[in-house]
């Protein structure tokens, strides 16, 4: 039945995604709903997580923050993004990943348009993401009757028909994306890079006041337009109308590109085709190239550009923190003289995940808390480069020159950890700078730990993976690092509000990364995380010296 | 001659499914070694352990002495390879590939290395996505020479190189032979080993059946020729000739098929008794040769199993 047609095959592609993510999403709406009840068990910590919701705006709107439904909406607000990485990795993969492949050639030499097998493969994709927003609606409902919340199932299901669609905009951006890029990868990264830059543009107008307008720019804002879960607030039917519009204007934009574009190569650009004249068959050599010389400068040399986009991304993320902060102090000082005594602090350390009451460094820490997160991510995608080289047997000309197999590996290691280091330096000068700009105090000790005290993390899960890559192919161990990391954050910044074991708070690195702009990073902590990483790193060269490639 | 390449009882599974098993063969200094068999052989697997990419369940791979697997780095330095499915990082152009290449190789005589780009005209300005298949090959193949390498290891390198490549591609082999270089060269090919090759091993399901010099391959060579004729012939005219081993009668006796053995000479000569309208010849595949061989009882006849 499931190779009937390019529809069913397609989807039965994404029946692992399907459950995996469905069940997943479910559980990220439910977690939070298990953790309220615990915050909100008196009249006055209801009023005082309402109060200080309304200050964490930038997170997410905070609408009857003091309600399970409510609460699950603000808690989750940005984590958006994590609904958005499979959609984007689908569509990215749907059309091009298959021509880096080759085997697209074969399909369309089958009797059926191009038209035809592009839409059948969105078609795919889309009922693909309907069912995982049917799946996680119906989680969410479930969970939502064993916390005592007060939506309905329909209600459920409108919260997973609005990430659903959510997820078609992402997956119709990296679809049309991936019709001006040779591989996969880079249509998934700018396709990335956008996810971010839109959940930010959505944030402004909730920092800013009068910035309405700017974040109408954002798809995100048209997904943050319904609160199915938010009894009274409900489904905006405009919202969710705008979201298929533009999902269907991008997919249909990428599908009527690749319907008349050479398979296997980009829609062309006419003033890019003109700065890149075909070249003249050339005999030359690039005796000069820095970037040929040994393994570690080629590693650098295939990390440089990522490196520089999630850089800025992470410096521009940095200052924009600062900025916020600087916003949000003012109205912050007059809750903490009112409060300093009430329920108020408790569940703005829960809410924050810190432990101190000084404004700024808790504010700042909060939002921090995304820092080692994202630095962890790009790890992820590096490492999946390594694994994927291995799988599509790039390595095997370089394992024939005469270096060795840990020297081969250790030298992509380094290009990545030289990579990290120069993300985690750039975010230190930025904040210093903006906060020196913006005037808000801050421990340039503390900060230096913030900033710097990431890289270890990111080293720790790419050592990791590096490991696991011994055994796994590609996707499985780039699931194994995502799953991971999901698991970690959850345990870190959920783990504390459900009362869980310290033993079991300790198996997250972020337990050890703690909150460094509030009170530094102990020695302990680090050394900890860097044994660990170091471990793996270890296991992993000898894994890889012994083992044998591509099989 | 002195042996440069030792395998012996190389054995190489992976899991239940089957590799190689009791591999052993000798290859001399400065020979031209083919290694032929269908796909699915083994010649792939042979060659990684030979490279040291794959680790063998048991048996010893030795090159100039040395154990494949744990001298691994001093082997290389005297290796050039040739993957059977090349590939490369499509970013990169060409020029840039042999250049990285160059550099892990401690650097390597700019010359001969410009020399082999002209000889194979390989544009080295485009980017490797951007070759045909044969361009990409051509890519490969030049990293494995450029470096003027003691032995060369080249999993079917012909494969996807146009008439005019492989002529130079022979020609390639041929001067490095001169040299008193060794060339391990697998193939499913019959005739491009018996062109290049002094010697040659055959093996079939993961078991070597067969070691001796390149002119052995004419006991196991078969080929069909199909004759026809402006008027009806007689069967037995062909019959018992010399290298025809199976006659069969088509068109109402104005075609002939024969199998055929060993030189058609004898057959030539017979034809031309009578007035031939069309004469063609196929050469099957390795594999229907060998199905062809061993279908008897399945078994290799005792005169093919010996190494010779």
């Amino acid at each position: 039945m499931w190779f009937r047609n390019v529809f069913l095959k397609t989807l039965r592609d994404y029946r692992i995604a399907i459950v995996g993510w469905g069940v997943g999403m479910g559980l990220v709406i439910v977690s939070p709903m298990a953790s309220v009840a615990a915050l909100i068990s008196t009249p006055a910590q209801h009023a005082a997580l309402a109060s200080i919701a309304a200050q964490f705006a930038w997170n997410a709107d905070p609408v009857k923050a003091d309600t399970v439904g409510g609460y699950a909406t603000f808690k989750i607000g940005v984590f958006v993004f994590i609904a958005c990485i499979w959609p984007l990795l689908a569509a990215s993969r749907m059309l091009r990943g298959e021509e880096d492949r080759g085997s697209l050639d074969v399909l369309l030499s089958a009797p059926r348009t191009r038209l035809t097998i592009a839409l059948q493969k969105v078609a795919a994709m889309w009922t693909a993401l309907l069912v995982i927003g049917l799946i996680s609606g119906v989680i969410a409902y479930l969970g939502g009757r064993a916390f005592k919340a007060d939506f309905t199932l329909a209600d459920g299901l409108m919260w997973g028909l609005d990430l659903a669609l959510i997820c078609m905009v992402f997956g119709g951006v990296a679809l049309l994306i991936s019709q001006f890029t040779h591989e996969r990868g880079p249509a998934a990264g700018a396709t990335g890079g956008l996810l971010v830059v839109f959940i930010v543009v959505d944030m402004v107008h909730r920092v800013i006041s009068g910035t309405d307008w700017l974040s109408r720019l954002s798809p995100i804002y048209y997904y943050n337009l319904s609160k199915p879960l938010i009894t009274g607030y409900g489904t905006s039917a405009g919202g969710m109308l705008a979201m298929l519009a533009i999902a269907v204007v991008l997919t249909g934009a990428g599908i009527w590109l690749f319907v008349r574009r050479d398979v296997g190569d980009v829609v062309k650009v006419p003033w890019l085709d003109r700065i890149a004249r075909p070249a003249a068959p050339s005999r030359s050599l690039p005796v000069g190239d820095w970037s040929l010389r040994s393994v570690y400068m080629r590693s650098l040399g295939m990390i440089a550009m990522p490196t520089f986009w999630w850089t800025l991304g992470f410096a521009a993320s940095a200052a924009w923190m600062i900025v916020a902060v600087n916003q949000l102090a003012s109205k912050m000082n007059a809750l903490f003289a009112s409060a300093q005594s009430s329920p108020a602090i408790s569940v703005l350390k829960n809410i924050g995940g810190g432990s101190s009451t000084e404004l700024n460094g808790l504010i700042l820490g909060a939002m921090f808390e995304l820092m080692p997160v994202l630095l962890m991510a790009f790890a992820v995608t590096q490492v999946n480069r390594w694994s994927a080289d291995e799988d599509e047997g790039r390595l095997e000309i370089v394992l024939s020159t005469p270096k060795s197999r840990p020297a081969v590996l250790l030298g992509r290691f380094a290009a990545l950890a030289t990579a990290t280091v120069i993300v985690g330096v750039v975010t230190l000068v930025t904040a210093s700078v903006a906060a020196s700009i913006g005037g808000v105090a801050l421990d340039g000790g503390n900060l230096a730990a913030a900033t710097l005290g990431m890289i270890p993390l990111g080293l720790l899960i790419a050592a990791i993976g590096y490991l696991a890559a011994g055994w796994l192919r590609t996707a499985a161990d780039t699931g194994l690092l995502s799953f991971l990391l999901a698991a970690w954050f959850f345990i870190s910044f959920i783990g504390p509000d459900l009362k869980w074991p310290d033993a079991t708070l300790r198996l997250s690195p972020f337990y050890y990364y703690g909150t460094p702009l509030l009170h530094g990073m102990t020695l302990a902590n680090l050394a900890v995380v860097i044994g660990v990483g170091a471990v793996a790193l270890a296991l992993g060269t000898l894994r890889f010296a012994r083992k044998d490639i591509g099989v | 001659m002195t042996a440069i390449i030792e395998v012996e009882k190389l054995t190489k599974s992976y899991g239940r499914r089957r590799g190689i098993a009791d591999v052993s063969f000798q290859v001399g200094e400065g020979e031209v070694f083919g290694f032929l068999g269908p796909n699915g052989a083994g010649k792939t697997t042979t060659i990684r352990v030979l490279m040291a990419l794959i680790r063998a369940n048991s048996g010893t791979a030795r090159i100039s002495g040395l154990d494949c697997w744990d001298r691994s780095v001093d082997i290389k330095r005297m290796v050039g390879y040739v993957p059977g499915e090349p590939s490369l990082d499509g970013n990169l152009t060409g020029g840039q590939i042999l250049e990285y290449f160059a550099h892990l190789r401690g650097g390597v005589d700019q010359k001969y290395l410009k020399s082999l780009i002209e000889r194979l005209d390989l544009d080295t300005g485009r980017k490797f996505r951007q070759y045909s298949t044969g361009n990409k090959r051509k890519v490969v193949l030049i990293q494995a020479f450029m470096h003027k390498p003691r032995v060369l290891v080249l999993d079917e390198p012909t494969s996807g190189l146009d008439p005019l490549n492989q002529q130079e591609f022979d020609g390639m082999v041929r001067e490095a032979r001169e040299e008193g270089r060794t060339v391990f060269l697998s193939s499913h090919v019959l005739s491009e080993v018996e062109k290049t090759c002094t010697r040659v091993g055959i093996i079939r399901e993961g078991r070597l059946v067969k070691v001796g010099g390149v002119h052995d391959l004419k006991d196991i060579k078969r080929y069909e020729i199909t004759i026809s004729f402006a008027q009806p012939v007689p069967l037995e005219a062909f019959a018992q000739l010399e290298g025809v081993t199976d006659v069969e009668r088509l068109n109402d006796g104005r075609a002939v098929r024969l199998a055929m053995q060993g030189s058609a000479d004898a057959v030539i000569k017979a034809a031309a008794h009578y007035p031939v309208i069309s004469l063609t010849s196929y050469e099957p595949s390795l594999e229907d040769v060998f199905l062809r061989y061993y279908e008897s009882d399945g078994q290799a006849p005792k005169e093919v199993a010996g190494v010779v």
